[in-house]
């Protein structure tokens, strides 16, 4: 028995792959991560945003009285990604030298502009797959939704265009018509979409009437919405779908598994229980493959997504009816 | 302004001189280069020094003639003075015992390999060097070199000195009958180009030195830029050795072609005036 | 270092400026209209390096002289970093006493001359004139005024040499003859010190020399100032890298006992996006420095140039300027200014954009390059822009370019000059591993005295700012002067 999948049509050993963050950010957690039995990692990301804050906070205010610095800070936007891309170069070189997993790159873009052609720098860095973070908030309430999703696709174009590397898209589910859209984007080339990446959510503190970051990690539930729509995607998409988002289980990843994803990604449970959480997962879908009789991941993925299932309509239902007719507690 | 105190011909187009700069030749380490300007009207262009006396305060700067400036420089006699002169310039050679080094100068790059082989030999490496040429006439310093090296191979194209073949074929031969650990190769670009393909096939370490176009020389006009590991570096101020393996050689050679069709033209002005005025 | 008030109202109070001031009612005085620059028709300039601004008559200086009101609070000072007596220079133009101007001038400025060509008046003392301020009028012409005294003293033959106080006997070391540098070298000359100065190019003048071109500030012009600085006393070596030809310690060791770095900004800085280095994409530096430096537009020299028909130099300040009117006078038909922002966000002198307008620059704004495409020689032929809109203002208060979906378009060009800033000169630096650098690799240094981490080491200009102007680079050069003599003052007590 082995969990053999792929992941963006690379081969890997364990479905399990350690989405974009903290613990992906240098090559010491990485080699710990790649020991614990992930299948693959994504690379912390790049923040377009962060480089454009960082620009407009640290760099700008230097800009000296009767703006005779503007010169030399006019563009130095430009020097600091381009720092920002040799550190990420250099901490790509370093993971690849020591671990034998695929390493994805991942940026996090909020325009189309050069960025795209970072995407190369990172490939010849030797990255081995890119992952592509598109930060087009749905808030923008100048734009419809089609130059929305429109610029979605220019965007992936303009990168396939430029790389040979597999490239995986992570989307938000707040699209008009999400179903369609997966398809469409699995069509534009990309190997694998990501469903779904989190958005940073607020709160507020009523005391003293501000408002406060929201919950940093995604909670036990949250698997739900990424499991309806992988169920319902899957062979109706060109690519492979990646479940993201509330994975925190040996349990959960064995559901998106059933529901045809070909892989997951993990996060806010590495947080809370460690690296070595990954065996404890890897082994938990061993156990239930064993207790199954499933010899690989592959003759039981997708046996649950709704193409396969006897009741499709119950993946489309949107109303709680049934819920309250069939849910046994 | 800077004296010249010798001047010798190594063939018809290649200039040894020899030239009264006492600080540079204190300053100066293996791998460095000067920029060098010949009249009020001239160009700035760098040359790699060959060689230098600490005691004499001089330095050996060898120039083959390509253009309008090498001309103008080779046309120099001794007693005449260069208008300017600044160096040396360039980060030093990394020199260290790493064993076997094979040292490959192509053409006028066997001066800027001399101090290099030189430094090599005295880290205690075995240094086995190639000198590469079109034909025997264009072999350099093969007496100086032969002084630093363990084993020195001569390959001419016409086989009219030593071995017949490309540096790459002496190369192969050498590399398939020792464990070579670091490679150096100077020369023309196209040159460095397919001896650092055979290094890398056999996973050894490379340097090359790079003869970019310059202005300044000191990091300030960018015309020296190459790509180096997918990242852009000033010959200048970030070398002019690199990984030969993370050269972006092809880039190279483009960017060194940017003014050959208005060199040629002015050295054939140059030539036509000359011959005019006698 | 602010100007003594005192000083100023015993000044203002001399006999000469009181008749001066009862001679004319303020109401006669702020109904003057600013005096009119006369320059070179656009057509017959482009076709030379001929100076565009041709400085004012002597009537027209008196004129203009004449709409100073000689405030009791001269606000202008506080605009000016090197805090030149602006009323008293003034008004010594208005009673007609134009090399006593001159000497006002040079009291606290090494190089006048260059200031009242290079400065941005607009920004600094003529923005806080009190026409600007109060009447919300133009303001006195002062740039134009002190170029105008400046001039006639460099065309009287009467260049007064400034004193020099008893030889100290000590050793001065500055590295770069730019501006900062040329200014410090002049104010520790004027102290007694025996100051070398170090310069990496074969000419000295930095980048008054290689950067600003011919027709915004004659090399004439810069030469008669380095002039005098010889006449004082100081030592030029050229062809002298400090850091590399020697370093810093042998300097020591052979007896210096300060130095000065005013090293500029060194490294041009590239956008790196695909293409950018094929043939015919150069930095504002190199296409500046062959033109004005190497003088290679003229046939007879040996450095090439190459200047196309299609020119596009991309950036807004002021070396983009230059490059782009030089690209014009070397015949390219269309010479094209390719900025990010609008024009108004533009770090260029007001002046030096009305100018390149007049000269038939073409500017391209709101616009950004994404890609460079090559014919099959590796020669640029061809640049995809992007189009820009303008979004929120950022903490600058500037409006940030943010890219406009799906609208990128070519545009055929044969040579870009990439003009978007300079990083400082890394060879002093890397020569002295304990030297304390900033982020953005300038050097560190104490506000007040320019003082680095190794105390006997001081800075100004561009290594130290980046990226900032002739006049606040020298502005340093005299702050730094007065700390170092200080300092060498204490250490030697």
């Amino acid at each position: 028995m082995n969990l053999n999948t792929t992941y963006l049509g690379i081969p890997v050993k364990s479905p399990i792959i350690v989405g974009s963050c903290g613990l992906t950010s240098t090559a010491e957690s990485i080699i710990e991560l790649a020991n614990n039995g992930a299948g693959a990692i994504v690379l912390k990301s790049i923040f377009e945003e962060e480089i454009i804050l960082d620009f407009e906070k640290n760099v700008l205010p230097k800009v000296g009285p009767m703006d005779n610095d503007l010169e030399f800070f006019d563009y130095y936007d430009y020097q600091i990604k381009d720092e920002v891309l040799h550190k990420y170069q250099s901490l790509i070189a370093d993971v690849k030298k020591s671990v034998d997993i695929p390493v994805i790159a991942s940026i996090n873009c909020i325009s189309n502009g050069e960025w795209v052609s970072y995407a190369k720098k990172l490939e010849e860095a030797g990255a081995d797959g890119l992952e592509l973070n598109i930060f087009k908030l749905p808030f923008d309430i100048k734009k419809s939704s089609e130059e929305i999703e429109h610029s979605y696709i220019a965007i992936i174009e303009r990168i396939i265009e430029k790389i040979s590397i597999p490239l995986a898209v992570k989307i938000s589910p707040y699209f008009t018509n999400l179903g369609e859209f997966v398809k469409r984007l699995s069509l534009s080339g990309v190997a694998g979409i990501v469903l779904f990446n989190r958005y940073y959510s607020i709160d507020f503190d009523i005391n003293n009437e501000e408002v406060i970051s929201g919950g940093v990690f995604s909670g036990d539930k949250d698997y739900e919405m990424p499991l309806r729509w992988i169920s319902i995607m899957n062979q109706k998409s060109n690519c492979e779908l990646i479940a993201s988002t509330g994975v925190h289980t040996s349990d959960n990843v064995i559901k998106m598994l059933l529901a045809g994803a070909g892989s997951v990604q993990v996060v806010s449970a590495l947080y809370k229980e460690g690296s070595s959480y990954l065996k404890k997962m890897n082994s938990g879908i061993k156990e239930w493959m064993s207790s199954k009789g499933y010899e690989t991941i592959d003759s039981f993925k997708g046996n649950m997504s709704q193409t396969t299932a006897d009741k499709p309509e119950i993946y489309e239902r949107v109303q709680f009816m049934r819920y309250f007719s069939d849910h046994k507690h | 302004m800077n004296k010249i105190v010798k001047k010798e011909f190594f063939s018809e187009n290649v200039v040894r001189l020899v030239i009264e700069a006492p600080r540079i030749a204190k300053a100066r380490k293996a791998g460095h280069f000067v920029i060098i300007k010949c009249g009020e009207t001239g160009e700035r262009i760098p040359l790699t020094i060959a060689a230098a006396d600490k005691d004499k305060g001089t330095i050996d700067l060898v120039i083959q003639r390509v253009g309008v400036t090498s001309r103008k420089i080779t046309e120099l006699e001794e007693g005449d003075y260069i208008t300017d002169l600044v160096g040396p310039l360039g980060q030093a050679t990394h020199v260290e015992k790493v064993g076997t080094v094979l040292a490959c100068g192509g053409g006028v790059g066997v001066a800027p390999l001399l101090p290099i082989v030189e430094a090599m030999k005295m880290a205690g490496n075995r240094v086995v060097t190639i000198l590469a040429a079109r034909s025997k006439d264009l072999i350099i310093l093969e007496d100086q070199m032969r002084q630093f090296s363990d084993e020195l191979i001569i390959m001419t194209d016409d086989g009219s000195y030593g071995q017949k073949g490309l540096v790459t074929d002496g190369m192969e031969s050498v590399i398939k009958n020792e464990k070579v650990d670091l490679s150096v190769v100077i020369g023309p670009a196209v040159m460095m180009k397919y001896a650092s393909m055979v290094t890398k096939k056999y996973d050894i370490p490379t340097m090359a030195s790079l003869n970019t176009i310059m202005v300044d020389g000191t990091g300030m006009c960018g015309a020296c830029r190459v790509t180096v590991g997918g990242k852009v570096k000033f010959v200048c101020v970030d070398g002019p050795e690199f990984d030969a393996h993370q050269v972006d050689f092809d880039e190279m050679l483009l960017r060194l072609s940017g003014y050959k069709d208005i060199e040629k033209e002015a050295e054939n002005k140059y030539i036509s005036n000359k011959c005019k005025s006698r | 270092m602010s100007v003594n008030p005192d000083y100023l109202k015993e000044e203002r109070e001399q006999e000469w400026r009181v008749v001066l001031r009862s001679q004319k009612k303020n109401k006669e005085r702020t109904d003057l209209v600013r005096v009119h620059m006369t320059e070179v028709d656009p057509k017959i300039r482009v076709q030379s390096n001929i100076e565009v601004n041709q400085g004012l008559s002597e009537d027209d200086a008196v004129n203009e002289a004449q709409r100073c009101l000689d405030c009791p609070n001269p606000t202008c000072i506080t605009g000016c970093p090197v805090e030149i007596n602006i009323p008293k220079f003034i008004k010594n133009i208005e009673r007609r006493e134009f090399l006593e101007a001159a000497k006002v001038l040079k009291q606290t400025s090494t190089l006048p001359a260059v200031c009242g060509r290079v400065c941005p008046q607009e920004k600094q003392c003529e923005a806080q004139c009190f026409y600007t301020l109060k009447l919300k009028k133009e303001p006195v012409a002062i740039g134009y005024l002190e170029r105008f005294a400046a001039d006639y003293e460099q065309k009287s033959g009467k260049m007064a040499v400034p004193e020099v106080a008893p030889a100290k006997g000590i050793k001065i070391a500055i590295i770069g003859s730019g501006p900062a540098g040329l200014t410090f070298a002049g104010e520790m000359c004027k102290r007694g010190y025996d100051v070398w100065v170090f310069e990496a190019l074969h000419e000295i003048g930095g980048v008054l020399k290689y950067g600003i071109p011919e027709f915004r500030l004659p090399n004439s012009i810069v030469d008669v100032e380095i002039d005098i600085l010889k006449k004082m006393g100081v030592h030029f070596e050229t062809n002298f890298v400090v850091g590399k030809t020697a370093t810093i310690d042998d300097l020591k060791d052979e007896g210096f006992k300060g130095f000065f770095v005013g090293s500029g900004a060194g490294l041009p800085r590239f956008m790196n996006i695909p293409g950018e280095n094929y043939i015919g994409i150069l930095s504002s530096n190199e296409y500046l420095t062959r033109i004005n430096l190497m003088d290679a537009a003229n046939p007879n020299t040996d450095t090439p140039i190459i200047s196309g028909k299609n020119v596009a130099v991309i950036g807004g300040g002021n070396t983009a300027m230059d490059s782009v009117r030089t690209a014009k006078r070397l015949g390219a038909e269309r010479a094209m200014i390719i900025y990010r922002r609008s024009i108004e966000e533009m770090p260029a002198r007001v002046e030096e954009i009305k100018h390149a307008q007049e000269e038939g620059i073409e500017f391209i704004n709101l616009a950004n390059p994404l890609e460079y495409y090559a014919d099959e020689k590796g020669r640029v032929k061809q640049m995809k822009v992007q189009r820009m809109e303008l979004g929120e203002p950022d903490s600058s208060g500037r409006r940030r370019p943010v890219p406009v979906e799906g609208s990128e378009y070519l545009i055929d060009v044969d040579t870009v000059v990439v003009s978007v800033g300079v990083s400082p000169n890394p060879l002093i630096p890397s020569s002295l591993p304990d030297l304390k650098m900033t982020r953005w690799q300038t050097i560190e240094v104490d506000d007040d005295k320019l003082q680095s981490s190794i105390p006997y080491i001081f800075a100004g200009g561009d290594i130290v700012r980046g990226g900032a102007t002739v006049i606040l680079a020298m502005g340093d050069g005299r702050k730094a002067a007065a700390s170092m003599d200080n300092y060498i003052q204490n250490i030697s007590k």
